[in-house]
């Protein structure tokens, strides 16, 4: 806990990419907390991945340490350890229906059109990577919009750009993201 | 055009989002001939984007689909905590059926409950019968799971009751995973048992008074179920009598604190069991006050459901409401009576619930009105101390009614007691009844029952006095922890409706957080009175953070204060922050001196900040010393300003170019820095340099209040930065003007 506030007052100092020292600290606490909290609750429940980052930003940031750039920031690292948590279970979900162990989806046996909404968020993340790796801003912010489920305003205080460079990157990230899908697919 | 935070980005990407974007604002027909004039020779380019235009409406929809997904549903603890398994296994690693344990064979799963799997088994030796075996899940042997597991074996090997499943054995598989042996109930859950044999409301009541006798069995021992539930009462058939077991007390805790204390919190409030039976308090975010009474409410839900067929708050709406919403519904909400929730029903729904218990619906709601709406809606107080404070306290209060008895629950009211003597003693009233009514209405016993009510009523009140004081000061707490979880949810609205009156004298860390995001919430919408309000109740209340965080706390005060104008206020801030800050040694003796002079100070306080320059100074030097120009340039504005109110205008002169000196310029201390400068100009007669200054300044402030008001960052200044440097700019232009 106290790696987390050390971690949090070095962003508040403007130091580096104290995001991505964030990032494994914050993942193993919103699994278990995720995990934690659906195995309490029996039967086929959903629940709201943002609200579980402001109940982890409560219990993580709270405190003296509470400043507002931080927490912007903690929500950019939680986006991605959210991703993280999604696409595993994704992942599971997807195995279910097909059976067997899949690491990564075989794209070409999958017809587009027929894919459930799980084997999509598959797809979309296989693409995101490929994505990152030509331009990480316009990545992050798919991550923190999509997976995170921020708002305009709190991705671009986060990545300390504006909102209308967000609304920008999103408009055209997802119709990459798509139009890469289906060239590969 | 690229932001200034790009670094890497493939250029082409970059080009193709420009077109992208400038095509989609024009009109679909014009498109295509923006295109081609941009593109140019580039006709691939122009391929690219007319495809990832005519691909956006199908993209949105790709998208829509997916995020659909994006839920946790169905996450299980299996497959998300780090293995730990004794045996390295790459399944899931169930015990198989048919599969020996000890003196157990499994024969087959019938349930899974907390974090266990429940098999039917077969117990060999001493005695062939069959039993319920209840084994941790394989792959998840952290060690909260298990000392919950731990917990639970504990527990149940404590209860002998016969409305309580008996635990007989445990032990540990070969894998290690725990497991114990209960009495196997088999029956139907409360509620369907009911239901399918058309239980009428008496035989329902009866039921549930002897599952309140078990739970007050499990209290008398020091136990608090904690997940009361209908999935968790089990009504089996003994000796052709309904008898109602209560199974799973695996999320209990024990009050007396002789279970294991290993992770029994995992540091988490983690909200355990069912929504619509949790109480308010065992959902709130700080709670560690879970008792009795959190099963009492969960009897009285269970009662509510069994009299109306509903639970009081919609189930499902619950859960799909998230949880702070569920906080917030179950904490506020006020439950409708049993009997006028049958009322709001559709006309097929409401023939189901009659049929269920024999009683066509208005007689139903009759017979719910009065004593048994009152006896339920008192369970379910929100306020846990309204509530019975027993599980047997809410039996004998059913009971009463089944005797026609006065009932607790309901107001004493002379004609209610009138009634009750008048159905217990049916025979005799029938008789006489006018002569028997004027008898006993005038004098006699109602008065006398009345009497010895207000007596009693009497003692209670004083303990009840003593009491209020130490629940107030929890729910002071509780308040704080809600309104922070408010906050987090963006809801400063309502959460500093919820601080308005609370006056937390005591340090807590949330506390402090609190005060600090509702007072910033003001500020940023000039709310200056009650920004300042908050602020102070901060400063008084945080004494838990460094001094780093504090003093950026009074920084936040200081201005605030400035700008409400109330001048004696301000002076005492200032007393107070130089009460504080001299004495030690202090790093960030800064922020306090150049918030201490915002406005002009005479000579007894300027005389009384000198500990504090002098801290100043020497720690100006040392960030020289070590070459670190971001605090020395900070440092030297507070010199500054000092320089300035002490009538030196040349120093603040000079202290103010060192500060611009500096590499890294910070627009806010660059501001800040320059207004001081434009003071001193002014000082020393030179209005053309003074003008040009504040200009300069003017423009930077304007190009910040652009756009919507944030709290800022220290790379460019936070919102009281910005502030400070308004309050000298004003000070500035006001001297500047002819």
């Amino acid at each position: 806990m106290s790696e987390i506030t050390q971690v949090l007052h070095s962003l508040g100092q403007g130091v580096g990419s104290a995001a991505e020292d964030l990032l494994p600290l914050v993942y193993g606490d919103l699994r278990r907390h995720a995990a934690w909290r659906m195995a309490q609750e029996s039967g086929a429940q959903t629940l709201q991945p943002t609200a579980l980052l402001h109940e982890a930003w409560l219990r993580l940031g709270r405190g003296g340490h509470g400043q507002w750039q931080n927490r912007a920031h903690f929500f950019g690292a939680a986006a991605e350890a959210m991703r993280r948590i999604l696409i595993e279970n994704a992942r599971r979900k997807a195995r279910f229906k097909r059976g067997g162990d899949l690491i990564r989806l075989d794209i070409d046996e999958l017809e587009l059109a027929v894919t459930t909404p799980d084997e999509k968020v598959l797809l979309l993340d296989e693409a995101l990577e490929r994505l990152r790796a030509k331009d990480p801003e316009k990545a992050t912010v798919v991550v923190s919009k999509f997976f995170g489920g921020h708002s305009n305003r709190e991705v671009a205080q986060s990545m300390g750009v504006t909102e209308r460079t967000v609304e920008r990157h999103w408009a055209f990230a997802k119709a990459w993201l798509f139009q890469d899908i289906r060239s590969h697919a | 055009m690229s932001e200034p935070g790009q670094e890497i980005g493939d250029a082409e990407l970059d080009r193709d989002e420009e077109l992208f974007t400038a095509a989609r604002e024009l009109e679909p027909a014009a498109r295509r001939e923006f295109l081609r004039r941009e593109c140019g020779e580039d006709s691939a380019a122009f391929a690219r984007i007319v495809r990832l235009l005519d691909a956006e409406g199908e993209a949105e929809r790709f998208f829509a689909e997916s995020g659909s997904a994006l839920t946790l549903t169905n996450m299980r603890l299996d497959d998300t905590i780090e293995l730990r398994t004794k045996v390295g296994s790459g399944e899931k690693g169930e015990e198989t059926v048919g599969s020996r344990i000890g003196r157990y064979k499994l024969v087959r799963r019938i349930g899974e409950g907390g974090c266990g799997v429940v098999y039917l088994a077969e117990q060999e030796s001493p005695v062939r019968r069959l039993v319920a075996l209840k084994i941790i899940r394989l792959g998840m042997e952290t060690r909260s799971v298990i000392a919950r597991f731990e917990a639970e074996r504990q527990v149940l090997a404590m209860m002998d009751h016969p409305n309580i499943a008996r635990v007989f054995d445990a032990g540990a598989t070969e894998r290690g995973a725990p497991y114990f042996v209960m009495e196997l109930v088999r029956g139907v859950r409360i509620t369907e048992y009911c239901d399918r044999n058309r239980l009428t409301v008496r035989e329902r009541l009866g039921l549930f008074v002897q599952v309140c006798h078990a739970i007050q069995h499990a209290h008398q021992k020091g136990i608090i179920h904690g997940d009361v539930k209908p999935s968790n009462i089990m009504v089996t058939m003994h000796d052709g009598q309904p008898l109602p077991k209560v199974i799973d007390f695996g999320v209990a805790r024990a009050t007396e604190g002789q279970l294991t204390d290993k992770s029994q919190n995992s540091g988490y409030a983690q909200p355990i069991g069912t929504p619509s039976y949790m109480s308010p308090e065992q959902l709130a975010v700080s709670s560690r006050s879970v008792d009795t009474r959190s099963d009492v409410y969960s009897l009285g839900v269970l009662l509510y459901e069994l009299l109306a067929g509903k639970t009081p708050f919609d189930g499902q709406r619950l859960l799909e409401a998230g949880i702070g919403e569920m906080r917030r519904i179950l904490a506020e909400g006020v439950a409708v009576r049993p009997s006028e929730r049958l009322a709001s029903l559709a006309p097929a729904e409401a023939a189901r619930i009659g049929a269920g218990r024999r009683c066509a619906l208005p007689k139903l709601a009759a017979l719910l009105r009065g004593d048994l709406d009152c006896i339920a809606l008192k369970a379910l107080d929100r306020e846990r101390g309204r509530r019975y404070e027993t599980a047997n306290g809410l039996a004998e209060d059913v009971q009463r009614h089944l005797h026609d008895e006065p009932v607790v629950a309901c107001p004493p009211r002379r004609l209610y007691r009138f009634l009750k003597l008048v159905r217990r003693n049916r025979g005799i009233f029938a008789a006489g009844a006018a002569v028997a009514a004027a008898l006993v209405a005038g004098l006699g016993t109602s008065t006398w029952l009345y009497l010895r009510e207000r007596e009693a009523r009497e003692r209670a009140v004083a303990a009840e006095q003593q009491q209020a004081m130490l629940r107030q000061e929890a729910e002071i707490r509780e308040r704080i922890a809600q309104t922070a979880l408010l906050i987090s949810l963006e809801r400063v609205e309502q959460a500093d409706r919820l601080l308005a009156g609370v006056a937390l004298e005591g340090a807590t860390v949330e506390g402090a957080a609190v005060y600090r995001m509702v007072g910033e919430w003001h500020a940023l919408a000039r709310r200056w009175d009650a920004a300042s309000d908050r602020f102070e109740a901060l400063l008084r209340v945080n004494s838990l953070d460094g001094w780093d965080a504090l003093s950026l706390d009074y920084l936040r005060c200081g201005p605030a204060l400035v700008e409400l104008g109330d001048a004696a206020r301000y002076d005492r801030f200032r007393e107070a922050a130089i009460l504080r800050f001299s004495g030690a040694h202090n790093l960030y003796a800064d922020r306090i001196l150049k918030v201490s002079l915002l406005v002009p100070a005479d000579p007894q306080v300027l005389a009384r900040l000198r500990p504090i320059v002098s801290d100043t100074e020497r720690a100006f030097a040392e960030a020289e010393a070590s070459q670190d120009p971001f605090p020395a340039a900070w440092r030297a504005v507070s010199l500054a300003l000092w320089s300035l109110r002490c009538g030196d205008a040349e120093a603040a002169l000079r202290w103010g170019r060192r500060c611009l000196a500096y590499p890294e310029s910070n627009a806010s201390r660059t501001a800040a820095a320059r207004a001081i400068m434009a003071l001193a100009e002014l000082a020393l007669g030179r209005g053309e340099v003074a003008r040009a200054d504040a200009d300069a300044v003017r423009e930077l402030v304007e190009s910040r209040l652009r756009g919507t008001p944030d709290l800022g960052n220290p790379m460019n200044g936070f919102w009281f930065d910005w502030l400070f440097v308004g309050i000298l700019l004003r000070e500035a232009e006001s001297g500047l003007r002819p």
